[in-house]
């Protein structure tokens, strides 16, 4: 009872102090569920179903991973059903599939290869995007309004995808790493939420800056920057995720082996239908080839895995900045 | 004349600085000022020309007879065509239809599911529970669909799926569902949804946190029940998210989802799987009809366009002002 008050008090600052004590704390709902008012059965049956409705999403969303995962680890041996397969004591799993996959230089080769997309691809990105967004926020720039709409049409017209691929050709970047990127390189939408958020600092802290002699790009280094790290932030994990997970570009414009991302090797494997097929892995040793194709799905979502309890803040923060505002 | 109306609308904002000067002489000054600005606009506004305008330039290849070797303006002009061709053709129903039905369909599926969702982890009051369900919900958005295509081989593997498992059990008869005409359609939707419901739920979420609590509690106080209060709270103040959503999403209602698509269709289920991207894919990349891909392509952009235009009107209509651009 006294917990319950306690909790009560707590809750009632941020309610009465209005929106942005509540922004703070996205991820807490304000409690009301403390009996100020006699639960009804109604209430009881609701909280029952919201319940029973979060442990029916967290089933959904854990069981295909389950089974992705507890494959990769089926022994050679193993003769099951994939649903037993699911309940195999952890001492029966086997390593060999991952034996084979990290013991073989294709695995490796391709995931430094994406590491340099990935890299490579988001200082280029914000290379691009920061500077343009910056330029576009600068009110007083004559030809703003021309520049906001050399933005937007290519925005709203989408052309499509083999105009593009003839520039790509045309240009000579085929079997080159900066083929999967740089197409990508300006997302507009990112451009935008950049904007944006340029829009919101003041202008009288770039003046002072100029007045104090500051050269346009030390304004942007010195001023802008330092105050929009969480949003560059932000934007460079928007362009990392998806150069990190661009298979498209690479399989259009990448037919050398030796560059092939983590994705194409991932789906050249997933696509074999016998391990013969797939050339470049020739040491499987002795795991099941759907244990190999699992174990590389594994792999192959590691690294965003890991990433993800640090980015995930950052993202939420980024849709919700390009979503509503205000 | 372009000059001067530009002046106008730009010198407004330096008018007190500049007012004595006469409107030419205070655009040359004012461009002056900013020469470090557009020295900085270079290299980003090359790149904007380069891949974002050429390939709107190479795209007047749809109303030619494209071959390689003559290059996009060597190639013979042959009006429209590229487009007939596909008009008329028997696929252009199909391909239309299936795009359609597939954006539609998520939609239809997602949106309650991300919207129950929403309103389940904010009425949640077991805090670790809220928290993994939150987290985990995420992360699949952040999956490839190559990544999802292997997760969805051991649910689904044709003879020995999980999923094919769990019906041989209830004796029922094995489906090969990434092959099978009536299954596939169903595959593309529910995946889509597990990928991306937790992650179209976070704008719910953050509209539920926008409610004013006191609302809640004084519902309470006159005996509101939880269902209640759902139906007469909630609901009605994340409407305008809900319907902004939608709106928005007419705009991109031809994007199917070509990397989904791509993944996981393959020629038994073109009939139903094939959208308008996959077959420009096709069309173009393998089979070098690079005319009739892009006539395609550019129908769909204009189209597309249309409707972004429409969804961004409508948008700003309903939230007074603010708009995608």
């Amino acid at each position: 009872m006294a917990d319950n008050e306690m909790k009560l008090q707590a809750e009632a600052v941020p309610a009465t102090d209005g929106k942005k004590k509540k922004k703070e704390k996205v991820h807490l709902k304000p409690n009301l569920h403390n009996k100020t008012v006699r639960p009804t059965t109604a209430d009881r049956v609701f909280q029952i179903i919201v319940d029973v409705f979060m442990v029916f999403i967290l089933l959904v969303i854990v069981v295909p991973v389950w089974s992705t995962i507890t494959l990769s680890f089926r022994p050679n041996t193993y003769i099951g059903t994939y649903l037993e397969g699911m309940f195999l004591p952890p001492w029966d799993w086997s390593i060999d599939a991952y034996k084979a996959l990290l013991g073989n230089d294709g695995f490796a080769l391709a995931f430094f290869n994406s590491l340099k997309i990935l890299v490579g691809g988001v200082a280029c990105a914000l290379f691009l995007t920061v500077p343009m967004a910056y330029v576009m926020s600068v009110k007083t720039l004559p030809g703003r309004k021309i520049l906001s709409t050399i933005v937007i049409i290519p925005y709203v017209f989408n052309v499509g995808m083999i105009p593009s691929y003839l520039l790509v050709t045309s240009i000579g970047l085929q079997n080159h790493l900066a083929a999967v990127f740089l197409p990508g390189a300006i997302s507009t939408y990112n451009l935008i939420i950049m904007r944006q958020f340029f829009d919101g600092i003041p202008g009288e802290l770039k003046e002072s800056a100029r007045i104090d002699g500051c050269s346009e790009i030390q304004v942007l280094m010195k001023i802008i920057l330092p105050l929009s790290k969480a949003i560059v932030m932000t934007i460079g994990l928007y362009y990392g995720v998806s150069f990190w997970n661009n298979f498209f570009n690479a399989m259009l414009y990448i037919s050398d082996n030796y560059l092939y991302p983590l994705p194409i090797l991932l789906r050249n494997i997933l696509m074999a239908s016998g391990m013969n097929e797939y050339v470049e892995v020739n040491a499987f040793g002795n795991a099941p080839v759907q244990a190999i194709k699992a174990a590389s799905v594994f792999l192959s979502a590691i690294p965003m895995v890991i990433a993800y309890p640090f980015i995930q803040k950052y993202f939420t923060k980024g849709t919700l900045l390009g979503s509503v505002k205000g | 004349m372009t000059i001067d109306k530009k002046n106008k609308k730009n010198g407004s904002a330096t008018v007190v600085v500049n007012a004595p000067l006469n409107n030419r002489g205070r655009l040359g000054r004012e461009i002056k000022r900013h020469t470090s600005v557009y020295l900085l606009l270079l290299i980003p506004l090359i790149y904007y020309i380069i891949f974002k305008y050429v390939p709107i330039w190479n795209a007047q290849i749809a109303f030619k007879d494209f071959q390689a070797r003559r290059g996009v303006l060597g190639s013979a002009w042959i009006g429209l065509q590229n487009f007939s061709d596909f008009i008329n053709s028997f696929y252009f129903w199909e391909l239309l239809r299936n795009t359609v039905f597939y954006s539609v369909g998520k939609i239809i599926i997602s949106l309650p599911l991300s919207i129950l969702l929403a309103i389940a982890i904010y009425e949640c009051t077991r805090p670790v529970l809220r928290k993994i369900v939150q987290t985990l919900a995420y992360l699949p958005h952040f999956l490839s669909w190559v990544i999802m295509y292997g997760i969805l081989l051991s649910l689904l593997a044709p003879a020995d799926g999980v999923l094919n498992d769990i019906i041989r059990l209830c004796g029922g008869t094995p489906i090969d569902f990434l092959s099978n005409v009536s299954a596939f359609p169903w595959v593309v939707l529910i995946s889509d949804a597990w990928k991306e419901m937790g992650w179209s739920a976070i704008i719910f979420i953050a509209a539920l946190m926008g409610i004013d609590v006191s609302l809640f509690e004084a519902a309470m106080v006159e005996g509101a029940n939880s269902w209640q209060r759902i139906r007469y709270i909630t609901l009605p103040a994340i409407r305008p998210v809900i319907v902004t959503v939608l709106l928005l999403k007419i705009g991109t209602i031809l994007d199917a989802g070509f990397d989904q698509i791509y993944m996981l269709y393959s020629p038994p289920v073109y009939s139903v799987a094939d959208i308008i991207d996959t077959w420009v894919y096709r069309q173009g990349l393998l089979q070098f009809e690079f005319g009739l891909a892009t006539a395609v392509g550019l129908f769909k952009g204009v189209f597309g366009m249309i409707l972004m235009l429409i969804s961004n009107k409508l948008v700003s209509r309903m939230n007074e002002g603010s708009s995608i651009f």
